[in-house]
């Protein structure tokens, strides 16, 4: 398995007082703690700091952990046979190299020689599962493959490759969370197994952006299609859609296509809005321009009228 | 082989009994009552009859027992923390509406 250096996963030096640790594991939970950080790999993070805090409060898991010795952080290692006799609360298997460090610590005797090991329920399991505005619409599978501490036959703990499929049903979105009860980690002496929980976002997409089940899409316009009114081809998760822009159509209006976002898992379907822009060609031809100036001579029109008003008041 | 997960529930479509929600958040009874005496978790609908949890509550419970194991917090203090964390929440889904809406060259 590979060598783990808790201490300075809490910035500290090996002889560090409890007191230390303590406060070492307060400040970077606050700081990386998943429920209430917004540091990018804060759920990474914070899983460290945990691990190496279990380990090192405890004072027999800590003497344990010391008597590992140190090695490069990474470093593949074996406990010797003599620290699992005397330190070990669940026999491992040596050669599984999926083992992790925390597993072992996890299964250690300490704080739990209090009283006879109760059963425990399994740990829960949370699982990102980032998928595309399309699958979101349509419905999905995904593959997860997760890695599971569990006891074998022999009562040797091992870690267990579990390689599932589910189905996102149509209607997830962004935040949105599955359950699956009893697929976590396998409870402990006869508890309960823990579940699986599927955290769904969604992927950004070239066109849609997603609020809930609204979706929004920006609709570029031409100057003349927009003065005119025009009738065109959008696209949507379900299809191309026909669109009436009506005349007069100002930039930043939202065209609202009901029931053309993403469905909702029960019933009902979210919006889809086209937000116009008027767009202008970045390269004009001769005749273009000749029309501009035409068009820019034969009109009255005013953008600017509340300037002056406005202006005014402020004087 | 892969095995075919069957059971899968949205969060959104739990309707939970107390025993139920203490069960699935790690959370013991009487600290899920307590943080019912704050208000931080709330039974769905009219009290009438045996009480009954949704999504809202079971993410609470979730949460609050995550934030009193890692940070050993007291249940008024959990309570405090979920209030906040509801407004970040509702605050994070009003800025991302806002920027959906919000034209991408204009971003």
């Amino acid at each position: 398995m590979k060598y783990k250096d808790y201490y300075s996963a809490l910035g500290l030096e090996r002889g560090a007082t409890d007191d230390q640790i303590k406060k070492a594991y307060r400040r970077l939970a606050r700081k990386y703690h998943p429920d209430v950080s917004k540091e990018p790999d804060a759920e990474a993070k914070f899983k460290e700091i945990a691990e190496a805090y279990q380990t090192l409060k405890d004072p027999e898991k800590r003497a344990a952990y010391d008597q590992l010795g140190t090695h490069p952080p990474g470093e593949e290692f074996q406990p010797p046979p003599s620290w699992q006799q005397q330190y070990s609360g669940a026999p491992f298997s040596a050669e599984d190299l999926n083992l992790d460090l925390s597993d072992l610590f996890a299964h250690l005797r300490g704080e739990s020689r209090r009283g006879p090991r109760g059963a425990m329920r399994g740990r829960d399991f949370e699982v990102a599962v980032p998928i595309t505005i399309d699958e979101a619409y349509h419905g999905t599978q995904v593959e997860l493959d997760l890695n599971m501490p569990e006891y074998d036959e022999q009562g040797q703990l091992r870690r267990v490759p579990h390689a599932f499929t589910a189905r996102v049903p149509k209607g997830a979105t962004d935040g949105q969370r599955l359950r699956v009860p009893g697929k976590g980690g396998k409870g402990i002496n006869g508890g309960p197994d823990g579940d699986l929980y599927l955290n769904i976002s969604l992927r950004p997409h070239p066109l849609y952006r997603a609020s809930g089940h609204d979706l929004y899409l920006d609709l570029p316009l031409a100057p003349w299609e927009a003065a005119l009114g025009t009738s065109i081809e959008v696209p949507s998760p379900g299809g191309m859609l026909r669109l009436k822009v009506p005349a007069g159509t100002q930039a930043a209006r939202q065209l609202r296509l009901p029931g053309r976002g993403l469905p909702k898992p029960r019933e009902g379907q979210g919006d889809l809005y086209a937000i116009v822009q008027i767009v202008l060609p970045s390269v004009i031809t001769e005749p273009e321009r000749a029309l501009y100036q035409q068009l820019a001579a034969a009109s009255a029109f005013d953008p600017r009228a509340h300037f002056a008003s406005e202006a005014g008041h402020a004087r | 082989m892969r095995v075919e997960l069957n059971e899968v529930i949205w969060i959104e479509q739990h309707v939970l009994s107390l025993a139920e929600l203490a069960e699935i958040s790690h959370l013991p009874a009487p600290v899920l009552e307590e943080l019912m005496d704050c208000g931080a978790i709330e039974p769905m609908g009219p009290a009438t009859g045996e009480l009954r949890f949704g999504p809202a509550a079971l993410k609470a419970a979730r949460i609050a027992s995550r934030l009193r194991a890692d940070f050993e917090l007291e249940t008024q203090a959990v309570a405090v923390v979920l209030g906040l964390l509801d407004r970040v929440d509702e605050l994070h889904a009003q800025l991302r509406a806002l920027q959906a809406r919000q034209p991408r060259s204009h971003r």
